[in-house]
């Protein structure tokens, strides 16, 4: 979730040495790497091909605790990778005589809702949480704190509408006591990833974000041409390499993808999002700029800027490593199973019959 | 004292892990009821290993000695198949103890907050380790 807590905004007028701060840092850090021999195509290009499983560890904002400090003393990368092995290890067992959860609920948060979710052998145990030899702290670097810079008056009051009469789930229809219409109303009022048009998590993006599992990317380059397929929700990426956008008025799920190479690093720019773009929090004024840059044989590393004025008062820049797979990069047919959207829907509607049974209605 | 310290070290480091729970495909909570918490108990009648979520189908053993069919859903398969479990894993007859909460629509569906085995091993804990080239379970396993 971005930052809905923060009590204090700033008008940033150094928005732009900011985003040129972090370019160049984001160019330094890449030419630290060693310079390997890398895969380059016929007419000299790197070659960014290939599957990755860009599954990892690292939280997008980083904790408090670590302040401004972008990567992890060697203690506390230790401390971190027992904690990340405790965690992917889960409960082994449990008592077989073991009654029913509590009635009420179980108080889990998320998307869990208050009923749980699955066990954590439906969670993959790979993925890195390495930058080069280093251990990031967070994805985000820019700001410097590591975390989504603070959001706009506009962005920040749209949200409070937004929540201001939500409430968790107690198994009733609560949102009957409210004006205007309910989330279940309308299957096109519910989250892009439960109607199967998008993919949790922006793991499509731009930018493209590292999701709970179904991390694998697999990147398909020609001289004219980047098809970047992700694994969910079987979303296909085309980049125009060399190429203009297309009109204002066009909007697509992903938005409008151009690229081009700034030396031996691919730079994607996208406008053009739909209202409701992959990334949470974000609108259709969303710009992204992507940067790929091959540090060795089988790792990219991955960099994005991302800007949209009417959400948050400065842009932010995060970066993540892209290691190769040999692993296979699965369908994931998501309408085929899809029962979740029928029993959401039909639920809701026994909760509002329930309801209005209670208020002595028919 | 010390050993107290680091395990609260380790607590504060796992709260910055991802939540299980965190996001999903869609929040449970939309789809199941509080109200309505539910152990099942039987054998496996058949899985679906299908995206969004798995599906597994169970014969619950009701209190009056008969079988209702039940699904309990679960997460994505594609991190079994990736782990080298499939559907030779877990086959019918396998008998199965579930705990989680009923769907809204009191169709006879829950969640899989917790499935295990009748010893109450988690499910799967037996397939991973098994020889299943870089099924993850050692974390070394990537910088080897």
């Amino acid at each position: 979730m971005a930052n809905g807590v923060d009590t204090h905004w700033t008008n940033d007028m150094n928005t732009h040495a900011n985003t040129s701060l972090g370019l160049v840092l984001a160019t330094l850090l890449a030419g630290s790497f060693a310079t390997a021999e890398i895969p380059r195509t016929a007419d000299g290009k790197p070659d960014m091909s290939g599957t990755y499983n860009v599954g990892t560890s690292t939280s997008m904002q980083r904790n408090r605790i670590f302040g401004d400090n972008r990567y992890m003393t060697e203690e506390q990368a230790d401390r971190y990778a027992r904690a990340t092995q405790s965690f992917l290890q889960g409960r082994t067992s449990s008592d077989p005589n073991r009654e029913a959860p509590p009635e009420g609920g179980d108080g889990s948060p998320g998307a869990a809702g208050n009923v749980g979710g699955y066990n954590v052998f439906w969670i993959p145990r790979d993925g890195t949480t390495s930058l080069g030899n280093k251990i990031p702290t967070s994805i985000i670097y820019e700001p410097e704190n590591g975390r989504y810079p603070p959001r706009t008056e506009e962005s920040r009051n749209r949200m409070v509408r937004q929540y201001r009469n939500y409430r968790g789930n107690d198994g009733t229809a609560w949102w009957l006591e409210n004006e205007g219409p309910g989330p279940y109303d309308d299957p096109e009022l519910r989250p892009l990833a439960e109607r199967c048009l998008l993919g949790f998590s922006s793991t499509s993006g731009p930018p493209m974000l590292p999701a709970l599992y179904n991390n694998t990317k697999r990147i398909v380059q020609t001289a004219d041409t980047v098809m970047i397929l992700i694994e969910m929700n079987h979303d296909a990426r085309i980049v125009r390499m060399n190429s203009e956008h297309v009109a204002p008025d066009v909007r697509k799920w992903m938005g409008d993808s151009i690229g081009y190479w700034e030396g031996d690093t691919l730079v994607i720019d996208t406008t053009n999002f739909s209202d409701r773009p992959g990334l949470g929090g974000a609108t259709r004024n969303l710009h992204v700029v992507e940067r790929f840059t091959r540090t060795d044989e089988s790792t990219l590393l991955y960099d994005f800027t991302v800007e949209d004025p009417t959400v948050w008062t400065q842009p932010w820049s995060g970066q993540y490593s892209w290691p190769a797979t040999d692993e296979r990069l699965y369908e994931y047919a998501c309408h085929e199973g899809n029962y979740a959207l029928g029993n959401i829907l039909r639920g809701a509607r026994i909760l509002e019959a329930d309801a209005i049974v209670a208020q002595g209605g028919e | 004292m010390i050993v107290k310290k680091q395990n609260l070290t380790i607590a504060l480091f796992a709260l910055l892990l991802p939540v299980a729970s965190a996001q999903a495909h869609h929040a449970f909570g939309a789809e199941f009821d509080p109200n309505r918490p539910l152990l099942i108990k039987g054998e496996v009648i058949k899985v679906e290993w299908v995206n969004p979520h798995a599906w597994i189908h169970i014969a619950r053993e009701m209190e009056d000695g008969t079988t209702e069919s039940w699904m309990v859903e679960g997460g994505t398969p594609n991190t079994l198949l990736r782990r080298g479990i499939n559907r030779d894993s877990l086959k019918p007859g396998i008998y199965l103890v579930v705990d989680g909460y009923q769907s809204k629509d009191r169709s006879n569906r829950a969640n899989g907050r917790n499935i295990t085995y009748s010893d109450g091993t988690t499910l799967f804990l037996g397939s991973s380790g098994t020889g299943a080239p870089r099924d993850g379970a050692d974390p070394r396993e990537r910088s080897q």
